[in-house]
């Protein structure tokens, strides 16, 4: 099964059902079978089965056509980012070599032409015959942001795609009845899941350009009865910033929330629940590699909102110590993940440098926790960034936040530097609400908090902090 | 310079566009760099500039050049 199949279906039985939505226009289950055939017939002519094809992700529906289209016509898709920077886009065209691109680039396209997306309405009858890939077949390769270094192609094949929808719904109980409002960019794992899971059940999605309008955003939750949506810490802060606590007023329509990519401060958990306490609010730890590899959901696990929660039914996760060794319960050490939803490959890595990846069949994700006594899992760090002073390992978030809770800064970052004696020591960056701030504050602030070993050495006040599109701190780029 | 003009040039200046490229009905998301965080910055800029203080409530029905120079027009009367 993949999950083309269940769109074929959905065409069959709910033909008349609004799969998508754009501004004003519907696109119901038939129509988009329809258009999915005839963007595989326009794919078909241009190369071969087994080719790979750029799309531009925007969310548009043409990009929903065109995205299934080329899979049902037997082609890899690597969706960009439509902001893409001509360095990444550069080094992602000399990796992967796609036989073309599609859709809309608006900050240069390296030299390569773009063609637009396929204009479908008045495409030849449908004539393609087409042929379902199988669930071994590559389905995108999705360059990760990479905190340092070259884009990384992480490859997810048909299977992994529905292993993931598959078990997010699950967690989540989505249903055909849910209409989601999609904000999030698609060109990463998160909203492209949504995108799958919802389709995936049937369900209606309604493709919002971003957060940005609060005016739009809230419109389409009155005008469309929206059941739910997925949303990244960085957009809540920015709901609340621009909206205050209006949200709250769908308490009785919002099913479900879906938060993702990088860590909530407590006050947020729980303002959230406050204002929406019948919302199923589901927090996913994952990676593109293994997405969703994880939930917690806010209601459920009150004891345990410091965690990233249980696996997702489908998916195993075990630590693991430097040596390949699985650790006792409490131990620190690696979060491995087992399940269809791990990846298949990465993007020009020999099969042998993949299987580095793997402890006896785990995929290494690189982020360094432990689990509790009641099966919950906790997050420390990224093991890269993880700072070793002295043979004793800090997390920088447990710096951060002592830091971020200071009165005038808005947030801080901590990365380990070189030490002669020590090896490493703390070095923090910090951005200020207020100039009366000084490093001696700082430093003063966390050694009456923490071990000494935790204290800055040294403190550099910034103007911002390196971040990815979807929010997470990339404290790699301050060393 | 007017409210409208210095809305616009604040705005030509943070989403990188000429102002000539910025109708009365120009909208969030209209431009590349008018999304959620260009449209933070905007909005701290316009409050500091015009020495406004702009309450959730009136941000949340803020959608294109027009809403924002009204908006300024009320607080600065």
């Amino acid at each position: 099964m993949v999950i083309l199949e269940a769109l074929h279906n959905h065409a069959q039985h709910i033909p008349a059902k609004v799969a998508l939505i754009e501004g004003s226009r519907e696109v119901t289950y038939a129509a988009l079978w329809d258009n999915i055939v005839r963007a595989a017939n326009y794919f078909s002519g241009i190369a071969e089965r087994g080719s790979k094809v750029m799309l531009s992700a925007d969310k548009s529906v043409d990009f929903v056509f065109a995205y299934f289209g080329a899979h049902l016509g037997g082609m890899t898709t690597i969706p960009v980012d439509p902001s893409v920077n001509e360095l990444r886009l550069q080094r992602i065209l000399d990796s992967a070599t796609p036989v073309g691109i599609w859709g809309k680039l608006h900050a240069g396209s390296a030299g390569r032409e773009v063609k637009p997306f396929p204009v479908l309405d008045n495409a030849d009858a449908l004539t393609h015959d087409y042929v379902m890939p199988s669930e071994y077949d590559v389905a995108d390769i999705l360059f990760t942001t990479g905190t340092t270094g070259l884009p990384k192609g992480v490859m997810l094949t048909q299977r992994n795609e529905l292993a993931s929808a598959v078990n997010i719904n699950h967690f989540i109980g989505n249903t055909s009845n849910d209409i989601e409002l999609l904000a999030l960019p698609i060109s990463h794992s998160f909203g492209l899941g949504r995108l799958r899971c919802m389709l995936l059940q049937g369900a209606t999605i309604d493709l919002l350009g971003s957060f940005a309008s609060m005016k739009k955003f809230f419109r389409e939750m009155d005008d469309r009865a929206i059941t739910g949506f997925g949303m990244v810490p960085a957009s809540w802060s920015y709901i609340h910033k621009m909206s205050g606590e209006r949200l709250g007023n769908y308490a009785a329509q919002l099913k479900y929330i879906e938060i993702g990519s990088a860590p909530m401060s407590m006050a947020d958990k729980h303002l959230l629940m406050e204002l929406l306490p019948r919302t199923r609010i589901c927090m996913h730890y994952g990676l593109t590699e293994a997405s969703r590899s994880a939930f917690i959901c806010f209601g459920e696990s009150m004891d345990h909102l410091d965690s990233i929660g249980r696996p997702t039914p489908g998916v195993e996760i075990k630590i693991f110590a430097e040596d390949g060794s699985e650790v006792a319960c409490g131990s620190e050490g690696e979060l491995c993940v087992k399940g269809d939803n791990v990846c298949s490959a990465y993007w020009g890595d020999a099969a042998e440098e993949y299987a580095a990846s793997f402890f006896c069949g785990y995929f290494r994700t690189g982020d360094w926790g432990y689990q509790d006594s009641e099966g919950y899992f906790h997050l420390i760090s990224r093991k890269k960034e993880l700072i070793n002073v002295g043979g004793k390992k800090l997390s920088p978030l447990e710096v951060e936040e002592v830091i971020d809770a200071m009165e005038g800064v808005s947030e801080s970052a901590c990365v380990g530097v070189k030490d002669d004696v020590m090896g490493e020591v703390v070095k923090a960056f910090v951005v200020r609400t207020s100039e009366s701030v000084t490093s001696d504050d700082v430093i003063a602030t966390v050694r009456s908090k923490l071990e000494g070993y935790k204290v800055p050495a040294s403190v550099k006040f910034v103007d911002n902090l390196p971040k990815t599109a979807s929010g997470k701190l990339q404290r790699l780029l301050l060393k | 310079m007017e409210v409208k003009e210095k809305v616009i040039a604040i705005m030509a200046k943070n989403f990188e566009v000429t102002p000539e490229d910025i109708i009365m009905e120009s909208s969030i998301g209209d431009f590349p760099k008018w999304d959620s965080l260009g449209n933070l910055a905007l909005l701290q800029e316009i409050q500091d500039e015009f020495d406004i203080e702009l309450e959730p409530e009136d941000i949340i029905d803020l959608e294109d050049v027009n809403d924002i120079i009204n908006i300024v027009k009320e607080k600065t009367k």
